[in-house]
Order: C-alpha cells, then sequence, then structure tokens
C-alpha cells in the first residue's frame, strides 16, 4: 500500500482532490466563524437576547448536521453548496457554544472599568471581550475545524461533491482497492495536519495566557 | 406566577416566531421544498405512528445503543490500562491522534468489505467514531489520579482491580462522563451515515428513500424524528450524568461559592 | 520543689534511643534515602536508627527540608529506602504494612470525596474483606471516638478541616493498626482546633493501645503529645537527639503547658532545633 500511497502523491488528480476538499473545509470554517463570533458575542452581551434564545439553541444544537443531507442533496445535489450548507450548519454551533462560554467569562469590573474610562461599547468588546472570549473560541475552533473535516469527507462520499471522499468511492466502486486504502490513508494524514495546526495555533495566539482552556461541560 | 410566565415566555418566545414566519411563508406562497406547519405534522403521525416505528426507528436506536455501549466500555476499559502505565501511553498516543484525526466515514468501504451489508457495519462504524473521546477522556482522568488519594489507597492496601474499582475510576468519572457527551453525537452522526450508505432499514434509510422519491413532507418529518431523537439522547444523558456525579456537582458548588 | 523540678536532668542522648527486642513494637535501622535526579543525587536521609516501643506516642520534630516526610514514608512502604530497614513487629517492612495506618496532611486530597463519611472509613475495610457486620459496627464505634457519630452520611467536603481530619484519623483506627503514623496533620487546621485535635490523638492511643508516630514542625505540640520526642537533624538527616518527656500521663491544653517542665522541654527542644537549623551536626562531634 506504501508504493501506491507514495505514487498518488505524484498524481495532479490527488492534489486537486485535496484542494478540493481543504476549499469546502476551510470556506465553510469561515463563514461558521465569522457568523459564530459576531452572533456569539451580541447575543451573550444580552442577558435578554440570551434568555430569548436558550430554548431554541438547546434544541436544535444536539441535531446532528448529517440530518440535513437530504436536504442538501435536494437543494444542491453535488455541488459545493451542499458541503457548506452542512460544515456551516455544524461548525457554527461548536463554535457559537464556546463564544457563549467566552463572553459569559468577562470579568464583570474590567468591563466597569472600561466604561468608566470612556470606551465605547465596540471598543470594550475589543479591548475586554476578545481577549477574555480567545481562549473559548479556539477550543471551539478546534473541535469545529475536525468536524468540518468530517462532514466535508462525508458530503463527498455520500453525495459526490469533488474531493478526497469522491475519490475513495470512485475508487471502491472501481475496485481499486490499493488506492483506495491509499486515499484514506492521505485523509487521516491531513486529519492529523489539520489537527496539529488547530494545536499550533491556540499555543501560538494564547501563549499569554497561562492555561489552554479544556473543553467546557455543557 | 409572573416569573413562571416569564420563564415560560422567553422558552417559547423565538421558536413561536419562527414557526409562524415559516407558516405564514409557506401558505402564502407553497414552496416545493418546504411544507406547511399543519402539513409536517400531518405527515409525521401518518409516517411515523405505526409500524415504521418497529421497522425502522427501533432497528436504528438499536444499532445506536450497541455501538455507544461498545464504544464505551471498550474506551473506558482501554483507557483505563493505558492510562496507568507511562510507557503504554507514550507509545500508543501517536497512533491514538491519528485515528481520532481519520473522519470515520472514509472507513465505510472497508468496512462494508469487512461485514458486507449487516449491521455490523453500522455498529463498527459508531464504534470507531465514538471510542476515541471516550478513551482519550479516560486516559487523561486516570493519569490525573490525585497522588496523595493513591498514597492513601495503598496505604491501606487497596491494590489492584479494588484500587481502580474504588479509587482510580470514580475519580476520573467527571471527566469520562465528558467523553461520553462528546462520544453520543458523533454515534449518532455516524449512526445515520452509515445508514445513508449502507443499509436497507432504519431511520436514516428512509430519509433518504424519502428524498430520492421526492416525497418532501415526508423527508421533512423524517429529518424531525431524527431531530428529536437526538434531543432525547441528550436529554436522556444529562440526567444520568447529574444523578451519578452528584457528589461532583455538589463539590463544585460549593467551592464556587467560596 | 519547682526548683528542684528545674534542677532535674534532662532524659536525653545524640542518637536514636533502642530498645530490647521485646518491647520494640517497630524498628528502623540505619534508614538512608537518596533522589537521583538530573541535578545529581540528593540525599535527603543519611542514617537514622531508632525504635518505637508499644503503647507510646513518639514525635519527630525537625527543620524544613530535614526529610520528615520521607522518613514518614519509608516507615509506611510508601517509599523505598536506598539502604536500610524497617521492621515492625519481626517483619521487614517492603511495602504498606497491614498494621499500620497514615493520617496525611492534606485531609481534603485524601478523603475520597465520591464517598460519604461512613464509607470512607469503611472503605480499606471493605477491601481487607472484612464482612459486613463487622465492618459497620468498627466504624460505628470508630466515627463515635472522634466524635464525629452524627455525621455519617454527610461528604467530607461538606464538614469543616477540624471534622475531616477526624473522619481520616476515624479511617485509620477503625483499621485497627498497631502504629499511626501522622504527618504533620493538624499544620492546616487552626489553632483552637489543633488543641482539641491534640487531646484527641492523646485520647485515641490511650483507649486503643496503639503507638504513635507523629511528624510535626510545631515544638509546642511535639512536648505536649509526646512520650518521646526524636529531634532530626537538618539535610542529609540524621538524629539529632532522643529525648524522654517524662511529663504526667494525663495531660491538657491549660495545665500541662504551664508547667516548668513543659517550659523546659520546650526550651531545650527549641534550642535544639536551632542548632539544627544552622547546621550542626551530631555525627562532627560524637565519637562513636
Amino acid at each position: 500500500m506504501l508504493p501506491r500511497f507514495l505514487t498518488i502523491l505524484s498524481f495532479g488528480d490527488f492534489w486537486s482532490s485535496v484542494g478540493a476538499t481543504l476549499a469546502a473545509w476551510g470556506l465553510g470554517l469561515g463563514i461558521a466563524l465569522v457568523a459564530a463570533v459576531v452572533l456569539g458575542i451580541v447575543i451573550g452581551l444580552s442577558p435578554f437576547l440570551r434568555r430569548a434564545t436558550y430554548s431554541t439553541t438547546e434544541f436544535l444544537r444536539p441535531i446532528p448536521s448529517v440530518t440535513l443531507i437530504p436536504l442538501a442533496v435536494l437543494l444542491f445535489g453535488p455541488k459545493i453548496e451542499s458541503s457548506l450548507m452542512l460544515i456551516i450548519y455544524a461548525s457554527f454551533w461548536q463554535i457559537f457554544i464556546q463564544v457563549l462560554y467566552g463572553v459569559a467569562d468577562v470579568d464583570q469590573v474590567a468591563m466597569q472599568t472600561g466604561r468608566s474610562y470612556g470606551m465605547g461599547k465596540w471598543q470594550r468588546v475589543r479591548h475586554v471581550v476578545f481577549p477574555t472570549m480567545m481562549p473559548y473560541l479556539l477550543t471551539g475552533l478546534r473541535l469545529a475545524a475536525s468536524v468540518a473535516l468530517i462532514l466535508a469527507i462525508t458530503a463527498q462520499l455520500l453525495i459526490g461533491t469533488a474531493g478526497l471522499g469522491l475519490a475513495i468511492s470512485k475508487a471502491q466502486s472501481g475496485g481499486q482497492y490499493e488506492t483506495m486504502y491509499a486515499l484514506i490513508l492521505a485523509t487521516g494524514l491531513l486529519g492529523v495536519v489539520i489537527n496539529l495546526g488547530a494545536r499550533f495555533l491556540e499555543r501560538r495566539l494564547l501563549s499569554w495566557h497561562e492555561s489552554v482552556r479544556g473543553e467546557i461541560a455543557a | 406566577m409572573k416569573k413562571t410566565l416569564a420563564g415560560l415566555g422567553f422558552a417559547l418566545g423565538l421558536p413561536i416566531i419562527l414557526v409562524s414566519i415559516w407558516w405564514v411563508s409557506t401558505v402564502n406562497s407553497p414552496n416545493f421544498f418546504v411544507p406547511t406547519p399543519p402539513e409536517l405534522v400531518k405527515t409525521f403521525i401518518e409516517v411515523w405512528i405505526g409500524p415504521a416505528l418497529w421497522e425502522d426507528v427501533l432497528p436504528s436506536v438499536l444499532r445506536f445503543l450497541a455501538g455507544s455501549a461498545i464504544a464505551i466500555v471498550l474506551g473506558i476499559l482501554l483507557g483505563v490500562i493505558v492510562g496507568l502505565n507511562r510507557t503504554l501511553r507514550d507509545l500508543t498516543e501517536p497512533v491514538f491522534e491519528f485515528f481520532r484525526a481519520l473522519p470515520p466515514p472514509v472507513l465505510i468501504p472497508v468496512l462494508l468489505l469487512l461485514f458486507g451489508l449487516s449491521n455490523w457495519t453500522q455498529i463498527m462504524m459508531i464504534v470507531i467514531g465514538a471510542i476515541w473521546p471516550v478513551l482519550l477522556n479516560t486516559i487523561e482522568g486516570v493519569r490525573a489520579a490525585d497522588s496523595v488519594q493513591s498514597d492513601t489507597s495503598r496505604s491501606y492496601g487497596i491494590q489492584g482491580f479494588d484500587r481502580v474499582r474504588y479509587q482510580i475510576l470514580p475519580s476520573a468519572s467527571p471527566q469520562i462522563f465528558t467523553g461520553i457527551r462528546q462520544a453520543l453525537p458523533i454515534g449518532l452522526m455516524l449512526m445515520i451515515i452509515s445508514e445513508l450508505f449502507a443499509a436497507t432499514e432504519g431511520l436514516g434509510f428512509q430519509v433518504n428513500q424519502f428524498q430520492r422519491r421526492f416525497a418532501i413532507p415526508e423527508m421533512w418529518s423524517g429529518i424531525l424524528v431524527l431531530g428529536l431523537l437526538s434531543i432525547l439522547v441528550a436529554v436522556l444523558f444529562r440526567f444520568v450524568e447529574r444523578r451519578v456525579l452528584r457528589w461532583y456537582h455538589r463539590l463544585k458548588d460549593l467551592e464556587n461559592a467560596a | 520543689m519547682q526548683h528542684d523540678a528545674e534542677a532535674m536532668p534532662l532524659n536525653t542522648q545524640s542518637y536514636g534511643r533502642t530498645l530490647a527486642p521485646e518491647d520494640t513494637l517497630l524498628s528502623v535501622r540505619g534508614l538512608k534515602k537518596v533522589y537521583h535526579t538530573d541535578g545529581g543525587d540528593i540525599e535527603a536521609v543519611r542514617d537514622l536508627t531508632f525504635d518505637l516501643g508499644k503503647n507510646e506516642t513518639t514525635c519527630l520534630v525537625g527543620p524544613s527540608g530535614s526529610g520528615k516526610t520521607t522518613l514518614l514514608k519509608c516507615i509506611a512502604g510508601l517509599l523505598e529506602p536506598t539502604s536500610g530497614e524497617v521492621v515492625l513487629d519481626g517483619k521487614p517492612v517492603t511495602g504498606p504494612p497491614k498494621k499500620m495506618a497514615v493520617v496525611f496532611q492534606e485531609y481534603g486530597r485524601s478523603l475520597f470525596p465520591w464517598l460519604r463519611v461512613a464509607e470512607n472509613v469503611e472503605l480499606p475495610l471493605k477491601t481487607a474483606g472484612v464482612p459486613k457486620a463487622e465492618r459497620e459496627a468498627r466504624v460505628a464505634e470508630a466515627l463515635e471516638e472522634v466524635g464525629l457519630g452524627h455525621v455519617p452520611r454527610s461528604y467530607p467536603w461538606q464538614l469543616s478541616g477540624g471534622m475531616q481530619q477526624r473522619v481520616a484519623i476515624a479511617r485509620a483506627i477503625a483499621y485497627q493498626p498497631e502504629v499511626l503514623l501522622m504527618d504533620e496533620p493538624f499544620a492546616a487546621v487552626d489553632a483552637q482546633t489543633r488543641a482539641d485535635l491534640e487531646d484527641l490523638v492523646r485520647k485515641v492511643r490511650k483507649d486503643l493501645g496503639i503507638s504513635v508516630l507523629f511528624v510535626t514542625h510545631d515544638i509546642d505540640e511535639s512536648v505536649y503529645l509526646a512520650e518521646r520526642v526524636i529531634m532530626l537533624s537538618s539535610s542529609p538527616t540524621v538524629v539529632q537527639e532522643d529525648l524522654v518527656v517524662d511529663l504526667p500521663a494525663e495531660r491538657d491544653q491549660l495545665n500541662t503547658r504551664s508547667l516548668p517542665r513543659f517550659t523546659q522541654l520546650r526550651h531545650h527542644v527549641y534550642e535544639q532545633i536551632q542548632l539544627a537549623k544552622k547546621g550542626f551536626r551530631p555525627d562532627d562531634a560524637v565519637v562513636r
């Protein structure tokens, strides 16, 4: 299998599959990130909004993104939009919940100090809320990154959008088992790289923080 | 009285607004992709209250439970063994990191080769994905056993099995439950995925069939069932965790109040 | 009278006291512990030799870093000495012996938070295979002895520090040891509670007829509690002095502590510890 693995590395097809996978993954993650951070901060800072959205959030949160696969197929077919729909839905919740926790952890005294120094809302968000929220955000991002990869591959396997998942599916139905295993290995390595990358990012950005927080119990 | 009304208002407010928007928009301009709320409820009852409950929902739920149970038991067992042994931990860490990062759906072709279209394909799919959070969290919980607790156990002659049962596992249990909490949604997700790909009956399978036949309201009703199932699992987990870890939560409350 | 008491010499010697075999419960011979670290070898304990008799309380006092905890852990079988041996009841100690119980300083971490008070006390008996009826009797008795008969169903963390340490003591005595090892057990507790707990230790020893080896840095406590005080030198540790405390057997916080003899003993111990801190070592002076 290993020689096969090294061979496919030289195929242009392989790298375009990787590229397609990463594209869907990155785009979905990015959109989810922006949406989750914005909504998370806005809702997190307002007790009213938090209470109003609590029941809805708790209801929608446990629903797995893959439940929407039939819908995605219906709406978009084997195009990148299907993947994006699944990735964004799942990643959003991961990051959103963590941002809410992060905002809840903001030190009220620091906020009041900011206000007494004449800092506007936006400035307070930038200087007080953001730093407090960062560890949580990065935890959420790391979790979302691996979920997003799973969904990207799944969408490719099941819906047929372009990427490594599709390549694996083709190899399997074509009976090319060595290629299939090699591709599976490649996918695993991709997952490891993403995971390591996320941890690296966490360490760099939080070098000022005394501990990188683990996932907070729900 | 006022407080409960307010609480109820908050809980139902946003959902009611969302449902109303949905109702209004679909009644006025019938959409192929989205049924109206009354249609959805009617279809839901027609399709799922009846034989479908035994023929599709039950097998799916049973497979999910089997897969989760195996993942949890194996995860804890292996986690304890690896967690207690420094050499094992160092050896297995890179291996675990690799397999954990591998998206389980990728192994569907392998599983199909091994087990064909039997229940085992689905169950193993669930196990392969759901075991990692349990395993890794158990290792961590076991590794972090308090040194004074360990000294106490040793000085009172509490060794081996007894030590694991009476000291190591209880002290690791909050961490283990975190692992289980992460594992359950993964298991649910993999149950659905495995049925979309490699099944002849089941919840996920049916929803897929509906979609292929363009039976839209039925498809949505299936999605609704899946959603309700997920919520049920989450609620049940929280209930169990609250009871088993009651000592832990009360201890934390005390610490936080201080 | 007072004059006589002050003039009475102290019963002390500058090496560990050994006893006749039939009087000896626990025997420590030539105990040595060297820690191997990346920065080199650290000789924590050089040579400790002493015997513990039956039915007596012995206190170990020494300056910080004098290897008190290392010594206790070696005796308890939790740590393996580099050389030398510990013998309990004629049998060498290679692991935690059945006839020995330990009370640790950090009661919060030693008691299991997922078990209630009675369950904590019961656990060592359960794993040792003691039948249920006998277990329940021993637990109830132990809790009564430490004055906690009324809180068996509470969790340890619901109790105050002093009460938690009582639970740890109850657990130790329910185990029915011959020797009770206590590692600075009252260091983390307030002065008033400490006084009560000290009296509890004396009461327990008297009621149960066990021997207690009590490690502390509190000089007053050591003289109040003990029949014998062993003073340790600074690291690498040897016995600095072995002092017999000839105060009356019946002691109480108020009267005993105001006895002239108490002051004299206490003064002596303090002096010795100060010498130890300054690095004065008996093996330099004494030719053996």
